[in-house]
């Protein structure tokens, strides 16, 4: 029954994955980046699966809340199917055909729950551009069926009003934060809190996944590293007594030296 | 007696002379002293290729999805310099929010780890340590004398609980801070190495500061 959903939802899902990817190959990519780096999001409680690309069994035994790869797809069209672990690729439960791969970009595909709660794929284009020394990146996607929710950081609303299936994302002073999610413009805590301990020059992901419904609410969390930057320099000194230069008594002592000379070529001179 | 009342005269103008003499020898010496180490060696840094596609046959790496929690990097503690003299405390350091600098640690006798990077187990990446050369209110820092380490000269890292880490100098070099290549030296991959930076070269007064970086790069000694 629940199979038959999701078949009829392939076809949307299929819709929405070219229509991502065809808007991040208009945008910027550097013209020399054929492949892209692809992770896969499990964010389907309770439906362990196998994820086939071209046909081929890519995955096995996928865990729902596990994060696999990144794979390195080269840019073009991609045939994706999930199916129960062990299940040939004909009895697809999630199905996406020709899906866009742009060339040059950080994608996260996503299987998740739509707001309803129907099971669909999701693809985002992971901002992995470079961050300030010092700086972290957190970027929450609401991929669970719930309403809107705010995400709070230390109690204060930091995202407000998101809902399925987008993403909202801050750069922060790396360390830890108190984070939890609330029901937009509520205080009713639906998940958290959750110390997330951001780690400089690193992007971290969090994804809301599950059912508010079925109560099965959860977060997963996937990062990206390797985005820091270097401190703008290294000031370390502010007294001059290193600088390679005479000391200012060499000075003296070399016009003393002068004197003496000047004086014994006159003496002699004058003989 | 003609004979010594001119020779007498004569000796007399030859000592300013040689005075004068031996006082521009001394000079050119303390020069030629005080000019700055010639630069040796660069980093021999083997870029571990990082994020290589994977073989299209490998397994596709899978992770539990968790929150990630704090597994910091363990932060050196000493910085033992036999060749200087030196054994200072290492204080976790990062930047300073002003200026998007490193925060080198004010108290000059004491060095900055910086803590984004690699720590004391690092093994990948370069463990960066700067200090102060000196300062205008508190003297000679404990950088002083880095310009001076000499190839295979040792350093000692150690950790809170005692353990130590052994390396050797393999190159020094200085650079105009306007054009020195920090992303080499604060990079998190490649081979393990420990990179100590300072300020040295020409003194400006008046913005009471150095031209450039001194950079001593050593490398891990092998264990036994």
């Amino acid at each position: 029954m629940r199979i038959t959903k999701l078949r009829r939802l392939a076809t949307a899902g299929a819709l929405s994955l070219v229509a991502v990817g065809g808007a991040v190959a208009l945008s910027a990519t550097p013209a020399f980046a054929a492949s892209s780096q692809v992770s896969v999001v499990h964010g389907i409680p309770g439906q362990p699966v196998d994820v086939y690309v071209n046909g081929k069994r890519t995955l096995e035994n996928f865990q729902p809340g596990d994060v696999a790869g990144p794979l390195s797809l080269a840019e073009g069209d991609y045939d994706i199917a999930l199916t129960k672990p062990g299940e040939e690729i004909d009895q697809a439960i999630l199905k996406v055909d020709n899906a866009a791969v742009p060339g040059g970009a950080n994608i996260s595909l996503v299987a998740h729950l739509s707001a309803q709660g129907d099971p669909k794929i999701t693809p985002f284009v992971n901002d992995t551009s470079k961050l300030d020394p010092g700086q972290a990146r957190l970027i929450v996607r609401h991929t669970a069926a719930a309403p809107a929710v705010d995400v709070r950081a230390g109690g204060k609303p930091v995202f407000e009003d998101l809902t399925n299936p987008n993403e909202a994302k801050a750069d922060l002073a790396a360390g830890t934060v108190s984070a939890d999610v609330v029901l937009a413009g509520t205080d009713t805590v639906v998940l958290g809190p959750t110390d997330l301990n951001l780690k400089e020059g690193t992007a971290t992901i969090v994804y809301a996944i599950g059912s508010a419904e079925n109560d099965t609410l959860d977060v997963v969390a996937q990062t990206i590293d390797g985005l820091h930057s270097s401190p703008g320099g290294v000031p370390s000194g502010s007294g001059g007594r290193a600088d390679a230069g005479l000391a200012a008594g060499w000075y003296a002592v070399a016009a003393m030296g002068l004197l003496f000379l000047a004086a014994g070529t006159r003496r002699l001179a004058v003989r | 007696m003609s004979i010594a009342s001119q020779g007498a005269p004569r000796w007399r103008a030859l000592l300013p002379l040689l005075a004068g003499i031996g006082l521009l020898t001394a000079v050119s010496v303390a020069a030629c002293r005080s000019q700055p180490a010639e630069p040796f060696g660069s980093p021999a840094v083997t870029v571990v290729a990082s994020s290589e596609p994977p073989a299209a046959t490998a397994p596709v790496r899978v992770r539990k999805g968790s929150v990630p929690t704090g597994e910091a990097e363990t932060p050196p503690a000493r910085l033992r310099i036999g060749a200087l003299d030196l054994d200072a405390a290492v204080a976790p350091v990062g930047i300073d929010a002003k200026t998007g600098d490193f925060a080198v640690p004010p108290s000059v006798d004491r060095v900055g780890w910086y803590r984004f990077g690699p720590g004391f187990a690092a093994t990948a990446g370069s463990i960066v340590i700067a200090g102060h050369v000196d300062s205008a209110d508190q003297g000679e820092g404990a950088f002083f004398r880095l310009g001076r380490l000499a190839r295979d000269d040792k350093i000692t890292l150690s950790d809170p609980s005692g353990a130590t880490r052994e390396f050797r100098v393999v190159a020094r070099e200085r650079y105009a801070k306007s054009s020195i290549p920090l992303d080499r030296y604060f990079a998190r991959d490649g081979s393990v190495r420990l990179t100590l930076i300072t300020c040295g070269g020409p003194f400006d007064a008046r913005t009471r500061h150095y031209r450039d970086n001194v950079v001593v790069t050593a490398e891990p000694v092998p264990a036994g």
